[in-house]
């Protein structure tokens, strides 16, 4: 089918100028990046941009030495110059390149506003009083460039008494509600933990936001200003819990690893440290189907489990049952068991099984790619593939102001001369100067 | 149109979709929330599953009453027309010459078994983009396996680690799984628009749920690196086990925090306890990384929160820039100043329930005198085939009450 692979891709010549930070941001350009447009990340020297490039910027090895950490570096040495390395930035930041100004000066605003005149679009989702003070703003913006398009991704959005509060995926996930349909039934929210959902969700869509404002761009011939606040687009995931409150009054309340009304479906231990198998059983003819398999062909016959109602009645006593064959069973194996069977069932993956998955393997989700000072590592692919476009990761992630020259040489044209004066000035490099 | 006559970003693209249940549905709903005229193709007399799903509109079955179905399908017009028949079929590829995009989430052997697969599609029109969602992609071993939203998430999503490290993993709650897929259909489909427009090729999107979680920033990512740099294998984190970071126990509910070793004089000084960073054991990142601080952090933390307000705690962290935020459930976000202060909660009137509040769409259009987005109620089955078929087709009225008598529409 996909005799041909020669189709540009789709973002091909767009120049997009990233300021984003941590996770929510850097998703969506991230998204832009991998399939072709330009990202340039706008940053500084001057400031260290906590979480987005480390937790602090030059954390000792001790510091790092955690087992299990969520962004950990490269042998667990942070390195001579630890924002280069951590795990995090690196995973999204492939295909994007980094430059450095310090917008806190007026040379670096005139480093800025050149820039916009050259680019298709502007990316930011910092707390919007951070934005203010170097003058980031769509007045600003839209004056430089009329046909540019900005998107600004405030937690709370740009106005309204929450504007400049800061807050990580996981508090605006608090707050819209997401705990009322998250968690261990009748346990308190502690138990729950955080998850960074909001963030994923934010990143895709200002992914939406960005394309669709671009599309309006192209056939209106000028730019658009649009705001996508993290928590109203997550609230958006959970909009038919909140219409059955506004028209049903009634208020959700978390059922675990639970359905609603299916039964049953839960995640079950299996053989080994930390092993489990999801499992959801959505009709009677599955159900008699897991009886074969878990090796209690009696109970499908038994009316006490005929109906999903009936099972739902029962639910303690059917997760023992099926714990008791998951128990002893690898996680794989029972999960191809299952689904040999026709049983929507899958392991609870950890790295291991993502690495080794077959599926994965096969469908092509990974690409090798060498960072100067990360080395060699697996990055996941896109998160879809297309018939036509036939695409590959270009580079890791960009070193601290590892693109410099081209940006200050290449597109402003800057000759030896200037640039080395605005090295000396503190907006080129490649180390904070903090 | 149904956005009326403003021009939204996604104004002039026809969506032909025959998406059905969750996510398809979500995607769907995104474009024509941004001004795509989305043309829902129902089965007739059942429609979409979804009608047929629970909550309803004050517990009362019925096509038209179901509450995720009135949400998932604003902006969007509805279409009858029966696929395995004959003249559905042509129906359909009629249809699919006037369109842009056609989006569908059923599994990957339906289409090809129907015959509308997309190289059947892309000879009616060469610039169509088709987008196909479905559990597992249409290629690779599990693409005909089953899933349900909990295996999905066990399977692509950050599970593992979402949950107490003494309990099982955990599901993320309510459909999330379905309408992050959805939300990055949404974004795949726009993409590839572009990318048509300058070309004038189209194009077949290949999504697949279990890839999109795995792909997910949501910890996933940053995990499956960290695990190349270490060989560690993650799990779930103790609560509280990051400085200044957890959910405590407040007077009326729980609050949420994280700092972190970096940001933790935030916290100190949110909690009167300034002092400490006089001390060389939390003076420095370093010092503050030693385990003990946790503990005694903890201490320091636990009272002052069971002391205030979920309200009290905000504003304070508000006020020393503690990344926090309180945990409420809907009621408390329907009357929360702030949400009301955006007007993000929107009355939208549907010819048989009435006023329903729904949330506002995801993203704000700062235009001209203009809100940008506004929500049409779902469609009632079939309320647009006549229309439609007449609009696009020139289809006669004889010729509609030939096709509504032989079912297929």
């Amino acid at each position: 089918m996909a005799s041909n692979n020669s189709q540009v891709l789709p973002l091909e010549g767009l120049r997009i100028l990233d300021l984003t930070v941590v996770w929510a941001g850097p998703y969506a350009t991230q998204i832009f990046g991998d399939w072709g447009a330009e990202i340039i990340r706008v940053e500084s020297i001057k400031h260290f941009p906590a979480t987005t490039r480390g937790m602090v910027m030059r954390p000792t090895k001790e510091m790092v030495s955690q087992k299990g950490s969520l962004s950990a570096y490269p042998d667990r040495d942070p390195g001579k110059r630890p924002w280069n390395r951590t795990a995090s930035f690196n995973a999204h930041a492939r295909n994007k390149k980094s430059m450095t100004v310090d917008m806190t000066k007026p040379e670096g605003q005139k480093v800025f506003d050149d820039l916009l005149r050259i680019s298709d679009a502007v990316i930011e989702n910092n707390v919007p009083v951070s934005m203010d003070r170097i003058g980031v703003n769509w007045e600003r913006v839209s004056k430089i460039n009329p046909k540019i398009v900005m998107l600004r991704m405030p937690g709370f959005g740009l106005d309204g008494p929450y504007e400049d509060y800061r807050t990580f995926g996981s508090h605006m996930a608090g707050v819209v509600g997401h705990y009322s349909v998250m968690g261990y039934e009748g346990e308190s929210p502690d138990m729950t933990g955080n998850t960074l959902t909001a963030d994923a969700a934010g990143g895709a869509g200002a992914a939406l936001a960005l394309a669709a404002g671009i599309r309006y761009r192209n056939h209106n011939d000028k730019g658009i200003f649009i705001e996508i606040a993290t928590a109203e687009n997550f609230a958006n995931y959970l909009g038919d819990k909140i219409l059955d409150y506004t028209v049903n009054d009634r208020l959700a309340s978390p059922v675990g690893n639970r359905d609603v009304s299916n039964a049953p479906q839960g995640v079950y231990r299996c053989k080994g440290e930390d092993r489990w198998i999801g499992i959801s059983v959505n009709s009677d003819a599955q159900w008699d189907a897991l009886c074969k398999v878990i090796g209690r062909d009696d109970l499908s016959r038994d009316p006490k489990y005929s109906t999903a109602s009936k099972r739902y009645s029962l639910h303690d006593t059917i997760d023992q049952l099926i714990e008791s064959w998951s128990g002893g069973m690898d996680a794989q194996i029972a999960m191809k068991d299952l689904q040999s069977a026709g049983i929507p069932a899958g392991v609870v993956m950890n790295e291991e099984d993502a690495f080794s998955d077959p599926h994965l393997d096969e469908v092509g989700f990974w690409e090798t790619l060498e960072g100067a000072e990360t080395g060699k590592n697996i990055y996941t692919s896109t998160l879809w593939k297309t018939a036509l476009t036939d695409r590959s990761h270009k580079r890791a992630a960009p070193l601290l102001g590892e693109d410099n020259e081209y940006v200050y040489k290449e597109l402003l044209g800057f000759d030896e001369d200037k640039y080395a004066e605005f090295e000396s000035a503190g907006h080129i490099g490649m180390d904070y100067e903090i | 149109m149904v956005n009326g006559s403003k021009i939204l970003p996604m104004s002039g693209i026809k969506v032909l979709d025959l998406t059905w249940h969750l996510a398809g549905p979500y995607g769907t709903r995104l474009l024509a929330d941004y001004g795509a005229e989305v043309i829902k193709i129902e089965r007739p007399t059942e429609g979409d599953p979804a009608r047929e799903m629970e909550p309803f509109f004050q517990d009362q079955k019925g096509l038209e009453k179901s509450i995720i179905y009135q949400y998932l399908n604003t902006n969007k017009r509805s279409v009858t027309l029966n696929l395995k028949s004959k003249e559905g079929k042509r129906i359909f590829l009629e249809l699919a010459r006037k369109v842009d995009v056609v989006i569908e989430n059923f599994s990957p052997d339906v289409m090809p078994r129907l015959g509308l697969n997309y190289d059947v599609l892309a000879a009616e029109n060469p610039g169509l983009i088709m987008t196909s969602i479905s559990n597992f992609g249409s290629t690779g071993p599990y693409r005909n396996w089953q899933a349900s939203e909990l295996t999905t998430y066990a399977m692509g999503g950050a599970m593992i680690n979402t949950g107490h490290p003494e309990n099982p993993p955990l599901y993320i709650g309510g459909h999330i799984p379905s309408f992050h897929v959805g939300t990055v259909a949404a974004a795949a489909t726009a993409i590839s628009i572009l990318g048509a427009e300058k070309s004038g090729k189209g194009d077949h999107i290949d999504l697949g749920a279990f890839q999109i979680w795995m792909g997910a920033i949501d910890r996933r990512q940053s995990y499956l690196m960290s695990h190349q740099y270490t060989g560690d294998i993650s799990t779930r984190p103790w609560p509280a086990s990051a400085l200044g970071t957890g959910i405590w126990q407040c007077i009326d509910g729980y609050f949420m925090t994280a700092v972190g070793v970096g940001l933790f004089p935030r916290m100190a000084n949110m909690i009167g306890a300034s002092d400490l960073l006089n001390d060389d054991k939390w003076s420095t990142a370093a010092a503050r990384s030693d385990p003990e601080r946790l503990d005694e952090s903890i201490a320091l933390i636990v009272p002052w929160m069971l002391e205030r307000t979920k309200a009290e705690a905000r504003d304070a962290a508000q006020e020393h820039g503690v990344y926090g935020g309180p945990i409420n459930n809907f009621e408390d976000l329907l009357n929360d100043p702030h949400f009301q202060h955006r007007q993000f909660f929107e009355e939208v009137s549907h010819p048989q329930l009435g006023a329903i509040t729904y949330p506002s769409a995801p993203f704000k259009l700062h235009l001209e005198n203009s809100k940008g987005t506004e929500k049409v109620a779902a469609p009632l089955l079939g309320e647009h085939t006549d229309i439609v078929l007449t609009d696009l087709l020139g289809t006669s009225t004889p010729e509609l009450e030939k096709l509504r008598k032989d079912g297929v529409v």
